[in-house]
């Protein structure tokens, strides 16, 4: 539990509180024209400026004496941002968590807001120029994004029943893609999408700059030693490096440290050695998002 | 290390270039880490958002670059220059 479950998970983690995903919610904060405002200029989000200072070349900036660690405090306040004059363009209180495939097929399946649709992921286009129809969102989000034609693939049906979208990210999972949930803008739910390091927005602060933009998972891996026969399907599987293969010991080993919990390497698995087991009960690793 | 510089000659790609960075993105697609970023260029806003001369491909990660230079052979325009 972290401190976005205890201020908006009303007991529980903040993705399985149904209230987060809720239309009432939304319509709270106007966010249909805080959306359309943030998704018609999606893809300048990463050269707007934070406090006057461009984010071009963030990671040399960040590594400055004393501005960078200014400027992480600016950033990771922006990412975090509740106030009442957010910003959309610089999609201020936009951030998620990773979570595994079992997690995510709940909340599509019972929490989700219709409609739901699946559109282009802006990331991939705007990092790697590739179209790959792979985000889910639902609720105001579907009804903003329907209206932005460069999102929506058109040689397919975009808009999915709850069982389609649940396969839909099933088939992404197991591809490989990391499922995560997104707060945009926080505490408003609307975003389920298969991610991919490097060139997810999000994983790209967490992972290159340690801007908690992505949360780890409520969940971490664990293997079973005699289990593992090592065939090393798992390492290919893992976006994160987490896990390496040893030769002397003829199996894998897993650096707890780097494990997001996503759980994408278990599809790999032929000998049933991984398990997801909650972060909490794992030795050391409680709090640790 | 010392820090990477990567240049795009936006008068020759984007905004005053003759190839849409939208059509081209070669660049995007040879770079493993991602360093580019393709968007529309700030301050259009009033008149077309979508204009495709509006459309800019920016180095905004240079620290993860791993210098393989694979942008710099791929651009059809030879606009990309790289320097540390």
């Amino acid at each position: 539990m972290c401190d976005w479950c205890l201020k908006h998970g009303n007991g529980k983690k903040w993705y399985m509180n149904a209230k987060n995903y809720s239309n009432e919610l939304a319509k709270d904060l106007d966010l249909e024209d805080y959306l359309t405002e943030q998704w018609m200029n999606f893809e300048t989000v990463f050269i707007r400026k934070i406090m006057g200072i461009s984010s071009k070349g963030l990671g040399y900036k960040l590594k400055m004496p004393i501005i960078g660690r200014v400027l992480r405090w600016l950033a990771e306040r922006m990412i975090h941002s509740e106030s009442k004059n957010r910003n959309p363009m610089r999609a201020d209180g936009h951030f998620g968590q990773v979570l595994p495939l079992e997690d995510a097929q709940i909340i599509l399946s019972e929490l989700a807001a219709e409609p739901i649709m699946e559109n282009y992921c802006m990331c991939r286009w705007m990092q790697k120029g590739k179209k790959e129809a792979c985000c889910i969102n639902f609720g105001v989000l579907s009804g903003v994004i329907e209206k932005l034609p460069r999102f929506i693939p058109k040689d397919r049906v975009v808009m999915l029943d709850r069982e389609q979208a649940m396969e839909r990210l099933e088939e992404h999972n197991k591809k490989g893609y990391i499922a995560s949930v997104w707060f945009q803008p926080v505490p408003y739910i609307c975003a389920i999408c298969s991610c991919e390091t490097p060139e997810c927005g999000g994983l790209r602060l967490r992972n290159d700059f340690n801007l908690k933009a992505v949360y780890k998972a409520e969940y971490i891996i664990q293997l079973d030693h005699d289990k593992c026969e090592g065939c090393k399907a798992c390492v290919s599987m893992c976006q994160f490096s987490a896990i390496r293969f040893i030769p002397s010991i003829n199996r894998v080993m897993i650096d707890y440290d780097k494990c997001f919990g996503c759980g994408v390497c278990r599809h790999a698995c032929k000998f049933d050695a991984l398990h997801l087991i909650p972060r909490e009960e794992y030795p050391g690793f409680d709090g640790k998002y | 290390m010392s820090k990477t510089k990567i240049r795009i000659d936006y008068s020759k790609c984007g905004e005053n270039g003759k190839v849409d960075p939208r059509d081209c993105r070669k660049c995007l697609e040879v770079c493993d880490p991602c360093v580019f970023l393709m968007h529309e260029a700030l301050g259009y806003k009033e008149e077309d958002p979508y204009n495709p001369q509006h459309w800019r491909i920016t180095p905004v990660w240079p620290s993860v670059c791993t210098r393989c230079f694979y942008c710099v052979k791929a651009c059809p325009e030879k606009a990309i220059k790289i320097s540390w």
